[in-house]
């Protein structure tokens, strides 16, 4: 059993740098040549591959996480038990959780042939998924022959946040979602907000026409193409708990004073959030799922590509951003400690001369 | 590197394409005098793209004098949930009475047959939060509406059906009669015009609050409607409708266009601003070129529009920054609008 896509286009890509795993799979927020960031409609067609300095990603519209899959769908079903409140949804919303739930789960059985299967008759529909064990017959629309809501049914099979968009009165609205790994934002507090009152916070985003901007790419979004953004901050929390919603600041909030205080910069982690705008065809409903990967300074530290660009990406900021994004008080130690030659390792050492 | 590898197509399960592709024909049954009931499927028998409530299906019918394609649409009689089939009814329009021999053409298809289609597309499509709907028929203009009320039985909503018909023409009169013994949904058969306008202003003086209205029927219909729920006091925002043809416009004045590379094109009166961008070899995307599908818009940087679709809001023609080129013109004789082609 493999948890990698099947993607028969796909060129073999030998990484270039030999890591494994979670740090080849990254989906590294930044294009080679950028040196300062900025707020911007930054969409690109979906399942385009990228080569990244450590592998690459892209080429399917889920990432199972590989290896991670089982431990972040675990994480994923406890937070969902323990909290109903992770799922809202505004009225009238059914039918578009439905198309949701049967979009992805076609894409899924194709995308991942060897762990997932979906059969259908009619609309009977029986799906497996031998990863987690799951083998579900349901009728499409009957919301009876689920044991959870479809949207819930979904997110509990794959590691996307689940976001719908709707237009209501000449507005998009985010009036359905299932949300557990939000960067200090709440899906009780957001659902049925127009995008606009949404980024109010952004420090920006609307004053510079970005959110309109997106507002009318979303509400322009053809039927026959997938769009996907990638979104990055520093993580309110110093390890890889994908989870710091405002629901659970008691559990991070005292996370990075006490990281700022050790100096521990290791654990402070890059958060990058990779989003797909899917036009629904059943309801129109947009989608605007999110798949959060986490990666460590430690990590990041092992690429000399990253390292150097991060560090200037971040000190680079201006300082409303950085401040938005929580790291104004303490990046420049942290990113000190992040392009440190460490000499140790020789191969390091030389590539700092070479920098130098 | 984040050097690009690989495209691949956007949606990998085949029941999503919305692009030009053939399907068969399975059944062809009369439905009333002179309607035609086609059933199409996928000749590879995947399933078809779900579409919304009210969506219609782009045919080509076949190719005019200049060997252009001719494409007629027809509204999707089905609810739209993962569909095996695309059903549309189809009343022929004889040549004397204006037809130009697309729906004589869907007439004559027969079982096995292949058609050209696109989409579906959807611009008749019902608010997710409505909580009660009122959907008014008249003629042939009963099958987005079936399509509503099929939607509405589907996922437990609750609706009231108004459908205005001649004697022996009332396609689906069945289907609708059998999806009123549902708990929530009432029929109202009416025969005659004047009947219908009178119980048309009945039934809108007596929805509920947050009611949704929707309305498809010949032109006079659709202004009677719109008429009798700006009596009621109806918000424009809950009035919906589609119309399946445009009036008859007037030729229209001289005016020129002056395009994104700084060329001029005079288009003179009975010449529309779309047909005179395709013969100086501009490509505008364009369909029903009757300003009611939406499809050859176009971006405006200057002048003052004279708007002649029945596609744009008030509020996207107060903004002024796009136009629909087969109908709108410049607004008074000589005038010259700035177009971003
Ligand atoms: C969204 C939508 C949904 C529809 N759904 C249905 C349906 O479910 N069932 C159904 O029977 N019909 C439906 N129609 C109408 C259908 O598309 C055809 O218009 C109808 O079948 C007549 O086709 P025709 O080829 O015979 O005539 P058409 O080509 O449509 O001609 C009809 C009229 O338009 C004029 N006209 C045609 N082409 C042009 C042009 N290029 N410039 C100016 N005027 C022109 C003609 O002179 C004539 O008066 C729908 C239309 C729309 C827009
Ligand atoms: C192309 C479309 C979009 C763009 C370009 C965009 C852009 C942004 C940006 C730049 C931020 C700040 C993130 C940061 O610096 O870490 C942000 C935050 C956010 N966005 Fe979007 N966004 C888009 C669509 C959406 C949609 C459709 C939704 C909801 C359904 C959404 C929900 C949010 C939320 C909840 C936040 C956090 C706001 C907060 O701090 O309270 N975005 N967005
Ligand atoms: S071609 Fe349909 S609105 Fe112009």
């Amino acid at each position: 059993m493999t948890l990698a896509p099947e993607n028969p286009l796909a060129p073999e890509t030998p990484a270039a740098f030999p890591v494994r795993g979670h740090t080849a799979r990254l989906p590294w927020p930044f294009p080679d040549d950028l040196e300062a960031f900025r707020y911007s409609v930054n969409v690109e067609p979906a399942r385009l591959v990228r080569q990244t300095a450590a592998g690459s990603w892209g080429g399917t519209i889920v990432d199972l996480g590989g290896e991670e899959y089982g431990a972040i769908m675990a994480d994923r079903r406890r937070i969902l038990d323990a909290d109903p409140h992770r799922v809202r949804l505004m009225p009238g919303m059914g039918p578009a959780c439905w198309d949701l739930l049967v979009y992805y789960l076609r894409d899924l059985a194709i995308s991942y042939p060897h762990v997932m299967e979906l059969s259908e008759h009619g609309d009977v529909f029986h799906w497996r998924n031998h990863a987690l064990g799951t083998d579900q017959r349901f009728v499409v629309g009957d919301a009876s022959t689920l044991p959870y809501d479809p949207m819930t049914f979904l997110g509990r099979e794959i590691p996307d946040d689940l976001l719908l968009v709707k237009e209501r009165d000449g507005h998009l609205c985010f009036d359905a979602g299932l949300v557990t790994f939000a960067a200090a934002w709440s899906v009780s507090f957001d659902v049925g907000m127009t995008m606009t009152e949404i980024h109010n916070p952004v420090p920006r985003l609307t004053r510079e026409g970005v959110t309109s901007r997106a507002e009318q790419f979303l509400r322009r979004l053809p039927a026959d193409q997938v769009y996907r953004r990638v979104n990055w901050t520093l993580s309110a929390s110093g390890s890889r708990k994908l989870d710091v919603s405002l629901e659970e600041l008691p559990e991070w909030g005292t996370d990075i004073p006490a990281l700022v205080r050790d100096e521990d910069w290791a654990r402070l982690q890059l958060r990058i959030e990779v989003e797909h705008f899917i036009r629904l065809p059943m309801t129109g409903a947009v989608t605007f799922n999110i798949r959060t990967h986490m990666t460590s300074l430690e990590e990041i530290r092992q690429i000399p590509a990253w390292r150097r660009q991060l560090a200037q990406v971040v000190l680079e900021l201006p300082e409303d951003l950085a401040a938005y994004k929580g790291f104004l008080d303490y990046r420049e130690p942290a990113m000190a400690w992040l392009t440190a030659p460490d000499r140790t390792d020789p191969d390091r050492t030389a590539s700092e001369k070479e920098l130098a | 590197m984040s050097a690009t590898l690989e495209r691949y197509p956007a949606h990998l399960h085949p029941g999503y394409r919305t692009q030009a592709r053939a399907l068969r024909v399975a059944a062809v049954a009369p439905v009333a005098e002179d309607v035609v009931h086609v059933t199409l499927v996928d000749p590879a028998g995947v399933p078809l793209t779900p579409y919304e409530p009210g969506a219609h299906l782009v045919l080509t019918v076949g190719t005019d004098a200049a060997g252009e394609k001719q494409r007629n649409a027809y509204s999707l009689t089905g609810d739209g949930v993962v569909p095996r089939t695309y059903e549309i009814s189809v009343l022929l329009q004889r040549p004397e009475d204006g037809g130009a021999g697309g729906s004589a053409r869907v007439h004559a298809l027969a079982v096995g047959d292949l058609v050209e289609v696109e989409g579906p597309r959807s611009s008749f499509a019902p608010r997710h939060d409505q909580r009660h709907t009122l959907l008014v028929a008249a003629g042939i203009g009963v099958t987005p509406v079936l399509s509503h009320a099929r939607a509405v039985a589907r996922w437990g909503g609750s609706a009231e059906i108004l459908y205005s018909y001649r004697p022996g023409r009332g396609a689906h009169l069945e289907e609708l009669r059998a999806l009123a013994e549902q708990p929530g949904i009432t029929l109202h058969e009416v025969v005659g015009r004047e009947a219908s306008a009178a119980l048309l202003a009945e039934r809108l003086a007596d929805q509920p609050l947050g009611t949704h209205a929707y309305a498809c029927g010949p032109p006079s219909f659709l202004e009677a409607y719109e008429a009798a729920a700006e009596r009621a006091c109806w918000p424009a925002s809950r009035v919906h409708l589609e119309r399946f043809a445009a009036p008859e416009l007037d030729p229209g004045v001289l005016f020129s266009a002056v395009l994104a590379d700084g060329t001029s094109l005079e288009v003179p009166p009975g010449t529309s601003l779309l047909e005179a961008l395709l013969a100086a070899g501009r490509p505008v995307p364009n369909l029903c070129r009757q300003g009611v599908c939406g499809e050859c818009v176009v971006p405006v940087r200057s002048g003052e529009v004279e708007h002649r679709d029945l596609v744009l809001s008030d509020a996207e023609r107060e903004a002024g920054d796009v136009l629909l080129s087969c109908v709108s013109r410049a607004a008074c004789e000589g005038g010259v609008i700035e177009v971003e082609v």
